[in-house]
Formats: structure tokens, C-alpha cells, sequence
């Protein structure tokens, strides 16, 4: 009889989840059939609309990229056995994940020189770079607590056991601790990557042309109120489609893991 | 007044290193940027009550087991975790806002400001987050303790007030002191529609002074601090609620 309750709240919540995937874009698109002149309009834009989107890819995927390397150092550098690499590290980590990201984006959009002269010739920096590097700072001081966590939540027994094979501290850390770090540190970093992909719309605050830009670009275009609507509801859309299949892979993964 | 010499001495030694706080002597520019900190902390007072209250609620819709209550509330805390908080604000100001504005008549009698619409979407937001938390609690409580609540005759309701939120509490305590430190840097996005907070006023300050940097330092030491005591507040009541052989 439990069993069955049981059975029964999980196909309905099955249910429910892949209903809700799909019933965002479902109302886009029955709203935009349902009144032509407004589905032109919107089939118009989506164009521009989707090279916006592509932009917010490219910078989560970026920033991320570069996260996670410096992160990953950082984290291996807040152990190291010296105080001198230690605080700094320590003091980077803690001030970076405590900053809100609006904060660091505005600070690198706005320090940073328009352009760099490398061997004699103006590269121009735009701005989509500065938010790449205003995101990367925040995602490597979370990758870099998730490193730290990764590595001191292995036993220190294989420490020792390394050691006793030979292995020095350097080739312990590559070919044993770090191996079993990654399996560990995989929800935790899919969590950081949704959050920057969401961090990525808050460079539309700068002038950078992403989704979220674009939308308030083709709605102050087009004038319409049911065009805004509908505008940002895509925006919405696009977003929860990228996102919502992370976070749901990340619970699973999670609850995989803690059965194990 | 001593007040003024205190701020003269702080400007001529950093100036020495090459920030610039000069517009802290003056008279405007400081009342604008002493403004934007005060309205961020009003923001963050504000927002934590009102998010715990509502991550309460939708925690109790969520473990009910009515469809009816559950359903709804699932469908939004999922939308709300996986979409930028920034796209929310922008959905709700420019589209949410308009029609309370034409259903009132005219946007001169919609009594919602920019400030509502930051206090309702961040505080919705996070209480989504600490909503997740706490049924992950509630959910946690052993089967055994609520029957034994049932037993004597708690009903539904009571079993929720007096067994399960209690426990649920502590046990997601630090997940929603996380939340909490979401929420203090979510207050941020608030920038977006002009509510003049702490970086819309030091834009302000910044576009006629060019001191980025000097305000940048003040701006994320003022977020480090901020966040140092929420989260040591969070570790005081953990400690002050923790149950004598409970947990760890």
C-alpha cells in the first residue's frame, strides 16, 4: 500500500517535471500561433535573439574554463605546507566568493583599459572578455573551496600509503588524491557552472549584447506590450532550458554518490 | 569638528597611495554613496525576515502531500532556481509592474516602486532556495517521531509546528546560512532598475570622480564583512539551537 503511494507520487512528480520542462516554451509557442501578427514579430527577432543566447554559451563557457584551472590551482596552492602561498590564497578565496558577481563584472568592465597594446599593436578588449574575466574570478574561488574540500576529504591514510610505496608528495597528489577528488567535486562544480551560466544575463548591466540585451533591444523596437511579454518569457525559456538540465543531473548525481 | 579632520587625514594618507576618496569631503557625492550602503543593508534587514518566511510556507505547501498545494509551488521553485534572478526582476518590473499599473489606471496610482519589486523577487528567489533546504529537513525527520507525534494526537498542522520544523531547522541551518549569503549578494541586481543601492550609487560617484578602483576595494571589503557576520551569526544560532546528542 505504501509502496504503492510511493509509486504513485513519483510517477505524478515525473510527470509534473517533464511537463514543466516543456510547458514554458509550450506557451511561447501556442501564444505566438494564436496571434499571427505577434508570431511574425517574435520569428522576426529570434534570430537576434538567439545570437544573444549564444553569447551567454560562450561566456559561461569561457569563464568556467578558466575558473576551473585557476580554481583548481588555487585549491591545490590553499594546502600547500608554506604560509606565505597559504594566506594569500586563503584571503583571494575568501574575498572573491563573498563579492556578488554584478560586483566583480562592473569592477573588470570598468578597470580595465579598452584596448591592450601587445608587441606594438592595439588589441581591442572588448567588453564580453571583461565580463568572461569578471565571472572566472568568483567561479575560481568557488572551484578553489570545492578543490580544497575534494582533497581534504580524502583519507590521509592514502597519503601515507602513497608515501610508503614512494611516491613524493607532488606524485601522491597527481596520480592518487586528485584522480578520486574529481568524482567528488563533480556536483558540487555543476552547481557553479548554473550559477555562472545565470551570472552570464547580469552583462547585459554592462553593455555586452546577450540574451537578456537583446530582449530589452527588441522590445523597446518593437513597442508592444504582448511583444515584452512574450520577449522575456523566451528569455526565461532559454535559460531554463539550459539550466534546468543541470541542476537536474546534478541531483542525481548527488543522490548516486550518497548511496554509494 | 573632528568628524571632518578624521576624513581629511584618511584622504591626503590614501591619496598617498594612489586612491582617490576625495569626494568624501564633499558634501553630495558622500550623502549619495553613505545612501547606497545604507539602502543595501536596509535591503538585506529587510529581505532575510521575508525570505524565511516565505521559504517556511512554501516548505510546509511542499511536504503537505495535497497535489494541490505541492504542484504549484514545485513548478515555481523550479523556475525560480534555474533562471537568472536578474531575468525575473527585468520579467516582473517591466511586464508584472505595467499591468498593476493599467489595472490601477496609469502608472501614477501604482503604489509598487522599484524597491517592492527588488524585496519580492530576491526575497521569492531565496526563499525558493531555503524552501529546498527545509524539506530536505522535514523529509529527514524519522518516520517513527512523527507517528509518535500522530500518537498522542498531534494534528498535521501541530506535527509540522512542534516535530518536524524544529528538527528541519537545525538539520538545514547551514544551507540556509548559505542562502543568506546568496541573498546578500543577490541585494546587488537591484542596480538594474535604479534602486540606489550600493553600486548604483558608486557608479554615480565613479562617473564624475574615475575612481573605480578606490570604490571597488571599500565595495568588496563591505561585502566580505558583510557576509563574515551573517555567516558567524549563522554558526551562533547553530550552536545555540543545537540539541544536547543530536547531529554532530
Amino acid at each position: 500500500m505504501m509502496g504503492a503511494v510511493l509509486a504513485k507520487r513519483g510517477r505524478s512528480s515525473h510527470i509534473l517535471r517533464n511537463g514543466g520542462f516543456v510547458a514554458l516554451p509550450l506557451i511561447s509557442l501556442i501564444w505566438s500561433l494564436a496571434d499571427p501578427t505577434l508570431g511574425r514579430e517574435l520569428l522576426e527577432w529570434v534570430p537576434y535573439l538567439a545570437s544573444g543566447f549564444m553569447m551567454n554559451i560562450l561566456i559561461a563557457l569561457s569563464a568556467m574554463t578558466l575558473g576551473t584551472l585557476v580554481g583548481v590551482l588555487f585549491g591545490i596552492l590553499a594546502l600547500a605546507p608554506f604560509k606565505l602561498v597559504r594566506y594569500p590564497v586563503a584571503v583571494y578565496v575568501q574575498i572573491f566568493r563573498n563579492a556578488p558577481h554584478l560586483v566583480l563584472i562592473f569592477a573588470t568592465t570598468y578597470i580595465f583599459p579598452f584596448e591592450i597594446m601587445i608587441f606594438g599593436t592595439y588589441l581591442p578588449f572588448p567588453d564580453w572578455v571583461k565580463a568572461v574575466i569578471g565571472l572566472a574570478i568568483p567561479a575560481s574561488a568557488y572551484v578553489a573551496e570545492i578543490t580544497r574540500g575534494a582533497i581534504l576529504s580524502i583519507p590521509t591514510t592514502q597519503w601515507e600509503a602513497a608515501k610508503g610505496l614512494g611516491f613524493s608528495r607532488n606524485e601522491a597528489l597527481r596520480w592518487i588524491i586528485l584522480p578520486q577528488c574529481l568524482r567528488r567535486s563533480l556536483p558540487p562544480w555543476m552547481n557553479v557552472l548554473a550559477s555562472i551560466t545565470m551570472g552570464t544575463a547580469l552583462a547585459s548591466l554592462v553593455g555586452v549584447h546577450e540574451l537578456l540585451h537583446a530582449a530589452t533591444d527588441a522590445s523597446t523596437a518593437v513597442r508592444r506590450l504582448d511583444f515584452t511579454v512574450i520577449a522575456y518569457l523566451v528569455v526565461m525559456t532559454a535559460f531554463f532550458t539550459l539550466c534546468y538540465p543541470i541542476s537536474h543531473l546534478t541531483r542525481r548525481l548527488e543522490g548516486r554518490f550518497n548511496a554509494v | 569638528m573632528p568628524d571632518f579632520d578624521v576624513i581629511d587625514l584618511f584622504v591626503s594618507l590614501t591619496s598617498r597611495i594612489g586612491l582617490n576618496y576625495e569626494f568624501l569631503a564633499t558634501g553630495y557625492e558622500a550623502q549619495i554613496w553613505r545612501d547606497g550602503f545604507a539602502t543595501t543593508l536596509y535591503l538585506i534587514l529587510l529581505l532575510i525576515p521575508v525570505s524565511l518566511v516565505f521559504g517556511l510556507f512554501f516548505a510546509a505547501c511542499l511536504t503537505s502531500g495535497r497535489l494541490w498545494l505541492s504542484t504549484p509551488v514545485r513548478a515555481f521553485v523550479e523556475l525560480t532556481r534555474n533562471t537568472p534572478t536578474l531575468v525575473q526582476l527585468m520579467f516582473s518590473f517591466l511586464v508584472l509592474n505595467t499591468f498593476v499599473s493599467s489595472l490601477v489606471g496609469g502608472t501614477q496610482n501604482n503604489p509598487l516602486s522599484a524597491f517592492f519589486w527588488v524585496v519580492a523577487v530576491v526575497g521569492l528567489h531565496i526563499a525558493a532556495l531555503h524552501a529546498e533546504a527545509l524539506r530536505a529537513g522535514i523529509e529527514a525527520v524519522p518516520a517513527a517521531t512523527v507517528e509518535a507525534a500522530r500518537a498522542i494526537g498531534f494534528s498535521q498542522l501541530q506535527v509540522l509546528r512542534y516535530v518536524e520544523v524544529p528538527l528541519a531547522l537545525r538539520a538545514s541551518l547551514p544551507a540556509i546560512v548559505n542562502n543568506l549569503i546568496n541573498l546578500v549578494k543577490l541585494t546587488t541586481v537591484g542596480n538594474a532598475i535604479a534602486v540606489s543601492e550600493i553600486t548604483y550609487a558608486s557608479i554615480m560617484v565613479w562617473t564624475q570622480r574615475d575612481n573605480v578602483v578606490s570604490l571597488m576595494i571599500v565595495i568588496l571589503l563591505f561585502f566580505s564583512l558583510v557576509n563574515l557576520i551573517v555567516a558567524r551569526a549563522g554558526l551562533w544560532v547553530e550552536r545555540k539551537l543545537a540539541v544536547p546528542g543530536y547531529g554532530l
